[in-house]
Parts: C-alpha cells; structure tokens; sequence
C-alpha cells in the first residue's frame, strides 16, 4: 500500500492567545490532524522572518503563524507589528514562487480552541494536494 | 540644464571657507567615458569633478565608512563632509537620518537634479553600441543623451539607454539638500512598478523557475551587500564569520552562534539569503540600483527590492525616505493595515 503524503506544519503561536487556543482545543479532546508541530513564542511580534525561512529549510510543508486578535494583544501592539511583517514576508515568497497556501497566518483567541482545529484541518487539506515543500528545503 | 561650473563653485566656496573636510563627487575614469567616485580635499583638485549621465554611483555608502571611520579616530574632524547626490541618493541619506545613523550635521548635502533623464544603464549602452568605443557622454538639451564615440557624436532618446529605475523613478530633483544645482522639474510617473507586471503576470512555477535560475548562480560575494547604503550593520545576519570574536571568545560561544543562513553557495541558502536581505530592505530601500548594477553573475535584485517596496507603497501608503521624522515601515502600524489574508 502507498504511503499517504502526510504534510509537516510548524505552527508558531504566541503565548498569550493562539497557545492557550490550543491547548483547550487539547483538554477540551477536540480532534485534529496530528500534522503540526506548535512552537510558542511570546507574541506573535517577535517572529523573525528568519525563524520561518529556516523553518521551511528544515523541510516544513507549512507554516502557521497565529497571534491574538487586533486588540487584544498582551503587549498592547504586537500583533499589529506581525501584521505588517507578515504581510510582507507573505508577499515576498509569493513573489519568488513558493506556493501561497504553505504560508499562513491567523488569529486565534485562548477562547478559540475549537477555530484552531478549524484552521489545522484546513491547512493540512490545502497542504495535501501540494506535496512535500522542496523548493525553499535546505540541500546542503 | 545643470551646469558643471555651478556645481564646482557651489564646491570651492564649500572648501574656501572650510565647511566641509572633503567633498565626495565624481570624477572621470582615466581611460573610458565612465565616472568613478573622487574624494576632493583640496581647491586645485576640483577641476576633476564631472557632473554626466555615467555618474551612477550612490555615493551616500562612503558616510557610512566615514562615520565608522571617525568612531576609532582619537582627534576626528567634526567638520561635516560634503557629497554629491541624485534624488535617489538623497532618499538614502534620508532612511540614514530616520534610524539615527548619521546626523544632519555632519553631512552637507549638494544636490544635483536629474531634471527630464536620470543615469544611464551600462549594459543597454554597450549592447546599442556593441564594439565601438565611447569615449564620452553627456546630457543633451531635451530628454536625450549625446555619445561621442571614435566616430562622432550622437544624439539617442534618453529611454533608449536609460536605467530602468531612472524610468520608474518619481525623485527626480533631491528630497534633501543644502544647495540644489539644476532645476526642479515636476515629474509624475504614471506607472512605478511596471517593470514588475511581466514576472507577477506569470504562474507561480514560472516564477519560481525564474528566480531558482537567477539565484543558482549566486557565487555569495556579498558585493550586493558591500555596496548597500543601507547594509551598515557591523554583524550581518548571513554570515556568521561575523561574529566579533574577542580573545575571551570561547569555542563554545563560536559553535552556539545561530547561523540563519550557511555560507555555502547552494541553492536554498541563496534563497534565504536573498529573501532576508529583501525583507531587511522592506521600507528602506530607495531603488538606487547599485546592487544590481555590481552583481558579478546579473541577478536582477532590484526586482525583489522594488516588490518589497510596491507592497509598502499599496499596502501602507509608505515609501522609502521621504520623511527622516516619519517612523520607519515595519516600526510602525495603522489599525486599518489589510488584513485579508489573516484567517
């Protein structure tokens, strides 16, 4: 029998919301697809772009970025500042030709759990048809 | 019309009365018609400054050498430097003011403007003239240059061989000056970024066989960098062989260091190189040209920093040093920035 392509997700999560998102998702026994590997990170405002470029090095399908909603972030303004980076990281590597769906970024709340299941479970099925990510993949 | 004569006493009024401790101009290669960069200390040594199409240079690079120039003097001079800038240089020496890198008073700035042309495109002049031997080049009366070559004079529209930034460029006369030489023409380019419709037309493999060719001959010289106004960053992010290291410097602290980016040339750490670079310019690059125009294997980088700067510009209504008071792109925000792609 062939092997199904399972697609490989780091998922950076701020602390404060999209973390605790998915941890209630966790305790609350909600089901999603065991694809992603979540890294906390404390707002979504200190995520380099260099943390998603060597995460797609190290051979991530996807990557997630999720941070609290507008407004409602622990830093007061954080999120606001990962929005415009993002925006123009999501930019950039459309432009260079990496396929849109592999770059993702939402807001979840720590309310959210059952929005972050929603969202992993959409993910992997964008990530499904595409196949394993080589362009950006290291190959040293 | 800018007149050289204008420009040089603009400059020997700046030395007579010791404003300045050297001016940063352009003067003459001694054997073809390109300008290089000249250092001008002295009164006598002004004749040498010339003020033509080939002067494509963005001098504002040598600030920055001068300032970290200055941090290890033990008596520096405090007098400002002059220099010489294009509208596109001038917005560079204004993202240097906004991040407090320089200051205004250590720069007297003598702005040339490009009026109706701007510089010229070395690789479009040598293909119009294949083998003959240009031996000048200067600005004609109206939107046009006039070449001199072995054979005579000639007289070819300034879109022929201009620079393709020059034709997207809206900064014509500096944003920042002292004194201005030249005339200030209004110019309104309808379509800044129209070199970027044919490679965002295409299909997202076709970009990516595009970019993975260009980026595969990518040898990591960091000319691109070398060159930058912009890059003045004593430890670059892409190389690791930065890292200060100081006799206490342990060979653990050398091995734990995060290198981003490996220094091999290989496919996907050219990648990330030139996507970080890309990303560190977002804002910040003016589109001076120079690092294209340096690249030993022609990668068209300008296209990733121009993209860079669409987005800022459609995006965020931000457009690289206009304003030195003005917060930077991605230090600031709007509580209306597009948020559709956000899930």
């Amino acid at each position: 029998m062939e092997k199904k392509f399972e697609p490989k997700i780091v998922a950076i999560l701020c602390k404060w919301c999209s973390s605790a998102g998915s941890d209630l998702a966790g305790v609350s026994r909600m089901k999603y697809p065991p694809n992603v590997v979540p890294i906390t990170v404390m707002c979504s405002g200190s995520v380099s772009p260099n943390y998603i470029f060597s995460a797609f090095k190290n051979g991530a399908d996807g990557v997630l970025i999720s941070g609290c909603h507008p407004g409602d972030c622990h830093y007061i303004k954080g999120n606001y500042y990962a929005r415009r980076r993002i925006a123009l990281v999501k930019e950039l590597l459309d432009f260079i030709g990496l396929e849109p769906q592999r770059f993702q970024m939402s807001w979840v709340s720590a309310a959210e759990g059952a929005k972050y299941t929603e969202i992993i479970k959409d993910f992997v099925k964008e990530l499904e048809p595409l196949g394993p990510q080589n362009k950006l993949k290291s190959n040293l | 019309m800018v007149k050289l004569d204008d420009i040089k006493n603009k400059c020997i009024n700046l030395l007579e009365e010791g404003k300045v401790k050297y001016i940063v101009g352009y003067k003459k290669n001694s054997d073809s018609y390109r300008s290089v960069p000249a250092f001008i200390e002295k009164i006598e040594e002004i004749d040498q400054l010339v003020w033509d199409p080939s002067c494509v240079y963005n001098l504002v690079r040598f600030l920055i050498d001068e300032k970290k120039r200055k941090e290890i003097q033990k008596n520096p001079d405090t007098r400002p430097v002059g220099i010489i800038v294009k509208g596109c240089d001038s917005r560079a020496i204004n993202v240097l003011l906004q991040e407090k890198f320089i200051k205004r008073e250590d720069v007297y700035i003598i702005g040339v403007a490009c009026e109706k042309s701007g510089v010229i495109d070395e690789k479009k002049l040598v293909k119009k003239f294949m083998e003959k031997r240009i031996r000048k080049i200067e600005f004609g009366k109206e939107k046009n240059f006039v070449i001199t070559t072995g054979e005579g004079k000639t007289t070819v529209p300034a879109e022929e061989i201009l620079a393709e930034r020059c034709i997207e460029c809206n900064n014509n006369t500096p944003v920042v000056y002292d004194e201005l030489c030249g005339e200030k023409i209004e110019r309104s380019v309808s379509e800044p970024f129209k070199s970027l419709e044919k490679l965002e037309s295409v299909s997202t493999e076709e970009k990516w066989n595009f970019w993975k060719e260009e980026f595969d001959r990518c040898i990591r010289c960091y000319a691109c960098r070398s060159v930058c106004p912009m890059c003045y960053c004593d430890e670059c992010v892409a190389d690791s062989i930065s890292l200060a290291v100081k006799p206490d410097t342990t060979a653990e602290e050398k091995a734990q260091k995060i290198r981003w980016v490996e220094k091999s040339p290989v496919s996907s750490e050219n990648f990330n190189y030139h996507l970080v670079r890309a990303l560190h310019l977002a804002g910040r690059c003016v589109d001076c040209g120079e690092c294209e125009r340096v690249c030993p294997v022609d990668i068209p980088l300008r296209y990733l920093n121009k993209k860079m700067e669409k987005e800022a510009s459609e995006q965020f209504g931000y457009t690289a040093g206009l304003n030195p008071e003005k917060p930077a792109l991605v230090s600031c925000f709007k509580d209306d920035d597009p948020q559709g792609f956000i899930k």
